[in-house]
């Protein structure tokens, strides 16, 4: 029996396992992940984990400073709020209502986009760029003004300034789906699915959104910091969730009034915000640059 | 060349027209009386409403008012705010360039500070300087704006007490508003002592101006760098090399301006950034821009100001992205090139 020197242990890495292994590779990267994977864990987790219900008001510690403060205690961790909420079990609500609406808000808009930035992208001559150009003149009106508008004839609430930030999030979405569907419809493998047949659905389906998921997964990343920063937004300047839903924009334009007595009251719910965003800025960058390296090698 | 002109006005057109339209229909979309939220004046009485019907065509069809709207429109006749009572157009005529003044000078920071340390950062990619350089980027793009402005208020103006906490200039200074542009305006002005003006001006606009411009800047950097990577990167970068350039000269020969084609498109992106941002900070910071009008409008219900505010606001925005567009494709034939092998 002749002995054949084959190495069984061969590890061919798919192409996902590639993208993990270089991602791993960068500390950074790893720690945004783990941020988010806290922020994600508390939001999903909410009420076990919190001490207190998000509208508990406890009328004897108004204005409790957080625990690392000589009058802090314990039991409140951030300290209390103007109307003696726990701050850390707001924030914790808060993370849930921010992150969670910001995430349905960036795959709605994905949806949307990707499909037209498909029919944008395979369309050809005239229609296509009265389509695509008009589009992107239109897609410029800035966010804030996309919702005051919606505000103004729904009026405020989380629902409506989530819609509003779902328009404003579309542009990217089509922007980058119609130069990789024109991109890819040039390759040689659209040409011999075309050969063998493929209609255009078949082609999108089968050949091109494989391909494409993971640029709508970078693209999903960025768009979800856009969205938590915007929501947020909206929430502080009144426009956006109501006071009686803890959203961490109106947890800090709440704190706002108290400012002078207690700063942590604006501290705190900031810098939720800022490390929220921090993470999925930090995974997104992450992800660009492991899947750059997978596409570069 | 002039191809491109004409599309590109006819383009500006066609979207000023669907923006012409959607202003109007506002006024049918938001809650009220259509002919109230066109005009902003409420009729006393049936006669007077009947005879402002019939002077805004609103008894015609929708075409004929649409078209009224637009000749309105252009002849400047705007309406009336239910606020203030004072025709709208002269309202955006002083809090729009305010905002406008503003996002430039928050622009011109991002330029002048952003696009440098980003060649700096990419031509050092990999390297500590721009390993700390991209860090701090990132970290200052995630800021939100609203609490970065509100830590600026905290340490700058109630802490250290060395900047204003509102407002545009003080009230000592009466400047006549020729322009709208405050720095414009005090420089056109016959004040007396215009170096203190100038100087109050300016305090005022340093943190407003901070809070906007960082976080772009912070995206310049990164647009930048990553640009300067994918230029250097690039097969004719090896071939200057192996013919033996300097670094100095393939940068500035070659990585210069290659590297700033793919920043312009993604700059016209920008601007929608810029001036929501912009809009945020004003009501935290009190400018009397367009941004602060538009958010005091929509807590009062002020549906005349919002349908011009929104149509004045696109307006600028759009036909400035649209010239960024223009302009990049007159200067980069390439792109020219794909999209005509494309339309």
């Amino acid at each position: 029996m002749p002995q054949f020197s084959l190495y069984d242990e061969e590890f061919h890495p798919s192409p996902w396992q590639r993208t993990w292994l270089s991602f791993k590779s960068s500390h950074i990267a790893m720690v945004g992940l783990a941020m988010l994977g806290l922020f994600v864990i508390f939001s999903v987790f909410a009420p076990i984990l919190t001490p207190y219900t998000a509208i508990e008001q406890n009328i004897d510690g108004l204005l409790l400073p957080p625990s690392w403060l000589p009058n802090g205690s314990i039991s409140h961790i951030f300290g209390t709020d103007a109307l003696g909420r726990d701050l850390f079990t707001l924030i914790i609500y808060g993370c849930r209502i921010t992150l969670g609406s910001a995430f349905v808000t960036v795959v709605l808009a994905m949806l949307v986009g990707v499909s037209i930035g498909t029919i944008a992208g395979m369309l050809r001559g005239l229609r296509s760029s009265i389509v695509n150009h008009l589009l992107d003149a239109l897609m410029a009106i800035p966010t804030l003004l996309i919702a005051i508008i919606i505000v103004a004839i729904l009026g405020t609430g989380l629902v409506n300034s989530m819609w509003a930030i779902t328009l404003a999030l579309i542009p990217q979405f089509v922007h980058h789906t119609r130069s990789f569907v024109r991109a890819e419809m040039k390759k040689e493998y659209i040409v011999a699915s075309k050969l063998d047949g493929a209609n255009k659905w078949q082609l999108f389906f089968h050949s091109i959104l494989p391909n494409m998921i993971e640029m709508l997964v970078v693209q999903g990343t960025l768009a979800l910091s856009i969205a938590v920063i915007d929501i947020s937004a909206l929430g502080f300047l009144n426009l956006g969730a109501q006071a009686s839903q803890p959203e961490l924009g109106v947890i800090l334009a709440d704190g706002l009034d108290v400012a002078y007595l207690a700063p942590w009251n604006v501290a705190v719910p900031g810098m939720a915000i800022f490390l929220l965003v921090l993470s999925i800025n930090i995974v997104g960058d992450g992800l660009r640059s492991a899947l750059r390296k997978r596409v570069s090698h | 060349m002039i191809q491109i002109l004409i599309r590109y006005s006819t383009l500006l057109f066609l979207t000023l027209l669907v923006l012409a339209f959607m202003s109007f229909s506002l006024a049918y979309l938001f809650p009220g009386d259509p002919l109230e939220n066109l005009t902003g004046l409420v009729p006393q009485n049936e006669m007077q409403r009947e005879a402002l019907t019939r002077q805004f065509k609103l008894d015609g069809p929708y075409l004929i008012q649409f078209f009224h709207y637009v000749e309105n429109m252009l002849a400047g006749n705007w309406g009336y705010s239910f606020t203030s009572g004072l025709p709208l157009r002269e309202e955006v005529g002083i809090a729009l360039p305010a905002t406008i003044e503003l996002a430039t000078y928050a622009m011109l920071m991002a330029l002048f500070i952003g696009i440098p340390l980003g060649y700096y950062a990419g031509m050092r990619c990999y390297s500590t300087s721009d390993h700390v350089i991209n860090s701090t980027s990132i970290t200052t793009y995630s800021f939100p704006v609203f609490w970065f402005a509100l830590l600026l208020i905290l340490i700058f103006s109630l802490q250290l007490d060395s900047a204003p906490l509102s407002g545009r200039i003080s009230l000592l200074y009466d400047i006549e508003p020729i322009t709208g542009f405050i720095i414009v305006d005090i420089l056109l002005s016959e004040l007396a002592n215009k170096p203190l003006a100038l100087k109050d001006a300016f305090s005022h606009l340093a943190l407003p101006t901070l809070a906007i411009g960082a976080i772009t800047t912070a995206s310049m950097i990164r647009i930048t760098r990553r640009s300067v990577i994918d230029v250097k990167h690039r097969p004719y970068i090896a071939a200057a090399v192996s013919r033996g350039l300097s670094s100095w000269q393939i940068f500035f020969r070659h990585i210069l301006r290659n590297a700033l084609l793919p920043i312009l498109p993604l700059m016209a992106i920008q601007i929608t950034t810029l001036i929501t941002n912009a809009m945020i900070v004003e009501t935290l910071f009190s400018w009397p821009g367009i941004g602060n009008w538009l958010i005091q409008a929509i807590y009062q219900r002020d549906y005349p100001a919002l349908r011009v505010g929104m149509m004045a606001v696109s307006t600028v925005v759009i036909t400035l992205t649209i010239l960024v567009d223009l302009f990049n494709r007159l200067i980069d034939p390439s792109r020219e090139k794909y999209e005509r092998a494309t339309v």
